[in-house]
């Protein structure tokens, strides 16, 4: 269990000019094998407060517990999928999914088995020795998912992971994300921009507002899991687009009352 | 994790401040000098506040001042005619391929090769005048106004061409419109690295072949063991170089704006 | 070719100036196109050749005479020995010059504040004419190799030192943050991901380095005038000799392109995984 609370943060203001408030007061709780999706106008601080979480920034208030412990800097426990992919472009695929591994001290051995059978999952046989610039951006991300969980983590975090690549692919993503999701439940927390994707991956959906950065609104999700099979079909249910009816008018006056 | 900051020390504040730093590093620099001067130096390596005196002497000194004269004569010549035939070379090498082609093997030829090498024929053909030194500056600066005027050409945006293209604009259009303000940061950088070059040249020529102006000087000191007035001619070309050169980032500020000012130069 | 490499690395000094990545569209050539330059070299020789026999004055021989000196030089050996010094004195300037280059470009890309402290006396010393520095050091070692040593170092150090302090300063920060992600300690960030990202515009910066390297070696050794290739030049630059001159400058030349290729091999085995487009 992922526990926030009370959290803020600002970013010094240029020059002289008073500091940013880029979150405020944030509470929250991420459940145990939950996926919670994460949406907001740009701007509204989901980033930071992803980062935050995975221990890479620090705060200026308040508190996050990771199964009752204070986070305290990285940790593999909570792997990072990134929106860019973060591949090292001088390593092949194999040695790019064994990394946290080996950072980990991992020897060499038991890393490769494990992150062949990573790369397996994930789609990608056969690719394990070709360089990240071979690859298109599916197949590049489908390698940042395999390194996240080559190291068995129970938090997932994933910043706007699907965010860069096109429509087609990101949808393939979306249902390998879930199909392994759903064989190894672990917690997910997913930052997106998109309304759609933000309700047919997530079991509770957290909706922020911008400047500063706080949570407006928590909505459950009631499409039915698993979801893998079928994201199609739940992509055109009428709770779909009830749901997406709603956020977009949350949304819609939030954007308003910005510009 | 959380970070909370109490009110900085003073001692962080200082060491946050590039000029602080700088200083620091010169006078750690003149401080490791003057004692190794002081206890080890010996009769050939004069003290730093020995040298900084020797400036100062030099600097009222008329026979110094007639000798960067003499010296920035040739260098202001070859460098003037470096810019003068190197720009519209180096536009003709960036627009037609043939001409780049043509012209190219030579230019690397020049570009590998240490040009010092020519002083020796300069002299045997031209003797130790002007006109001598004058082509060695030319020689040193010119390769790279051409590399750079042509690289310039080359980075400008064909988007760009094809947009004012469409709107009608023929060769010359082209030319005015897109490629001379596309090309004219690397143009101006070329420029610059060719000051640099061409301040190389002069002071080689002369302390090579022909011992006049500056390296004469410097020549004369050494031959009669006026070490810190040596010291100090060192440091007053390299204080030519820097100004001169600060001036050209400034003409180049002020012309691009917009060109990004980043670091590697050669 | 290697000779278009030499260009290239200027080339990519001035890309990093402007700020700009020129994605360039490598034009196919045609075959004729591409004899344009070995014809210009020919004509070039050709030229060089009549205009040579035709003024028939000692300071502009002809090239074949300047060849056949060439030719002389290497047979009857006397030339090997001075080569064979001055390839050792680059060889140690060089490597110097790396060494020290690469740990205070390394020092400065990774602390700030010895980037503040440092970075503008880096600049001057590369902008200012290095050879002035001779007179210095022929004070304090005359004829002794560490002069012409020296002098090399003073070529070829700073240059490098900025290349490799922007390059490990401009690593992605996306990197970093994902090593640190999962756990990495600031060694394995700077081995496994900062210095291989790094390494393209390093070797950039060592490319030039050794094409100054070569030049300091030459400039250093005409001014101390009596060791080396460049002590050669001098010598029969004082008996109006511009035959040898010419064929000395040939081999210098020749030495100059070899050092350039030695290191470009290298660039492109320590890069291979940069995909060709990104080459500069």
């Amino acid at each position: 269990m992922i526990e926030i609370k009370g959290l803020n943060k600002y970013f010094p203001g240029r020059g002289r000019s008073e500091p940013v408030q880029a979150l405020r007061d944030v509470d929250l709780t991420i459940r145990d094998n939950e996926f919670l999706t994460i949406l907001g106008p740009s701007g509204c601080g989901k980033t930071t407060l992803l980062r935050n979480i995975a221990g890479l920034v620090p705060w200026d208030t308040g508190e996050i517990l990771v199964d009752s412990q204070p986070v305290r800097g990285p940790s593999p426990e909570r792997a990072m999928v990134f929106q860019n992919f973060a591949l090292l472009p001088w390593s092949t695929v194999l040695a790019n999914v064994a990394i946290g591994l080996e950072i980990r001290g991992e020897p060499r051995g038991p890393r490769e088995a494990k992150a062949r059978e990573l790369i397996e999952r994930v789609g990608l046989s056969g690719f394990e020795d070709r360089l990240p610039g071979e690859l298109s951006g599916g197949m590049q991300q489908r390698v940042g998912l395999a390194r996240a969980l080559a190291v068995d983590p129970s938090v997932l975090l994933m910043d706007e992971p699907f965010g860069a690549l096109d429509e087609q692919t990101r949808r393939l993503l979306q249902e390998e994300l879930l199909r392994i999701w759903e064989q190894t439940p672990k917690t997910v927390v997913f930052i997106t921009h998109s309304m759609e994707e933000a309700v047919l991956l997530g079991d509770r959906i957290v909706l922020m507002s911008a400047r500063p950065g706080q949570v407006d609104d928590i909505i459950e999700v009631p499409l039915a899991r698993p979801r893998s099979q079928h994201i199609n079909e739940l992509g055109e249910s009428p709770e779909f687009a009830s749901i997406t009816t709603h956020l977009w008018t949350r949304l819609r006056s939030m954007q308003v009352l910005n510009t | 994790m959380s970070s909370a900051e109490g009110p900085a020390l003073n001692i962080d504040r200082l060491l946050d401040s590039r000029w602080f730093l700088r200083a620091l590093a010169f006078a750690a620099f003149a401080l490791v000098w003057q004692v190794y001067a002081t206890a080890a130096g010996g009769f050939f390596v004069p003290t730093f506040t020995e040298t900084a005196a020797a400036i100062g002497r030099q600097l009222a000194s008329p026979e110094v001042w007639q000798a960067f004269a003499t010296s920035n004569i040739a260098m202001v010549l070859g460098f003037g005619l470096a810019v003068v035939i190197g720009i519209p070379l180096g536009f003709l090498m960036g627009r037609f391929r043939l001409a780049e082609r043509a012209i190219n093997p030579y230019l690397n030829i020049l570009l590998v090769t240490p040009l010092a090498g020519i002083i020796p024929l300069l002299m045997m053909s031209l003797g130790i005048g002007l006109a001598s030194r004058v082509i060695v500056v030319w020689s040193f600066a010119i390769v790279m106004v051409v590399v750079n005027t042509r690289a310039g050409v080359r980075q400008v945006d064909r988007s760009l061409i094809d947009m004012v293209r469409l709107f009608g604009a023929g060769e010359l259009g082209v030319w005015r419109r897109v490629i001379l303000p596309g090309s004219l940061p690397a143009v101006l950088a070329g420029v610059r690295v060719a000051l640099g070059r061409a301040v190389t040249g002069m002071v080689i020529v002369e302390l090579v072949m022909v011992s006049v102006g500056i390296g004469g000087l410097i020549l004369r000191y050494q031959a009669f063991f006026r070490f810190a007035e040596l010291y100090g001619m060192v440091v007053l070309i390299i204080l030519e170089a820097l100004i001169l050169l600060a001036i050209v980032d400034w003409v180049q500020r002020k012309a691009t704006p917009w060109a990004s000012m980043t670091s590697i130069r050669d | 070719m290697t000779t278009s490499r030499g260009s290239k690395a200027v080339v990519q000094t001035t890309e990093a100036i402007t700020g700009t990545q020129p994605v360039r569209r490598r034009a196919r050539l045609r075959g004729w196109e591409r004899a344009v330059g070995p014809v210009s070299l020919l004509a070039g020789a050709i030229a060089w050749e009549a205009i040579g026999q035709a003024l028939d004055v000692s300071v502009f021989p002809p090239l074949s005479a300047v060849l056949g000196r060439l030719g002389e030089l290497l047979a009857d050996g006397t030339i090997l020995g001075y080569l064979a010094t001055s390839v050792t004195n680059l060889a140690i300037g060089f490597a110097v010059a790396l060494v020290f280059g690469l740990t205070l470009g390394v020092l400065m890309g990774v602390y700030r504040r010895v980037e503040m402290a440092l970075d503008i006396y880096v600049r001057a010393m590369l902008t200012a004419p290095s050879l002035v520095f001779a007179p210095i050091f022929f004070t304090l070692f005359g004829l002794d190799r560490i002069t012409i040593v020296g002098v090399i170092v003073l070529y070829s150090t700073f240059i490098i030192v900025l290349n490799t302090a922007e390059a490990v300063k401009t690593a992605p920060r996306s990197l970093v943050e994902m090593a640190r992600c999962y756990g990495a300690g600031d060694r394995f960030v700077l081995r496994r991901v900062i210095l291989p990202s790094a390494t393209p515009l390093i070797m950039a910066g060592v490319r030039l380095g050794a094409g100054r390297a070569v030049k300091g070696m030459i400039n250093g050794e005409m001014f101390v005038a009596v060791v080396g290739l460049g002590g050669v030049v001098m010598t029969a630059g004082r008996n109006f000799d511009a035959e040898t001159v010419l064929a000395v400058m040939t081999l210098i030349i020749v030495l100059a392109f070899m050092v350039v290729w030695l290191v470009e091999r290298l660039d492109r085995r320590l890069t291979a995984w940069l995909p060709e487009t990104n080459r500069a």
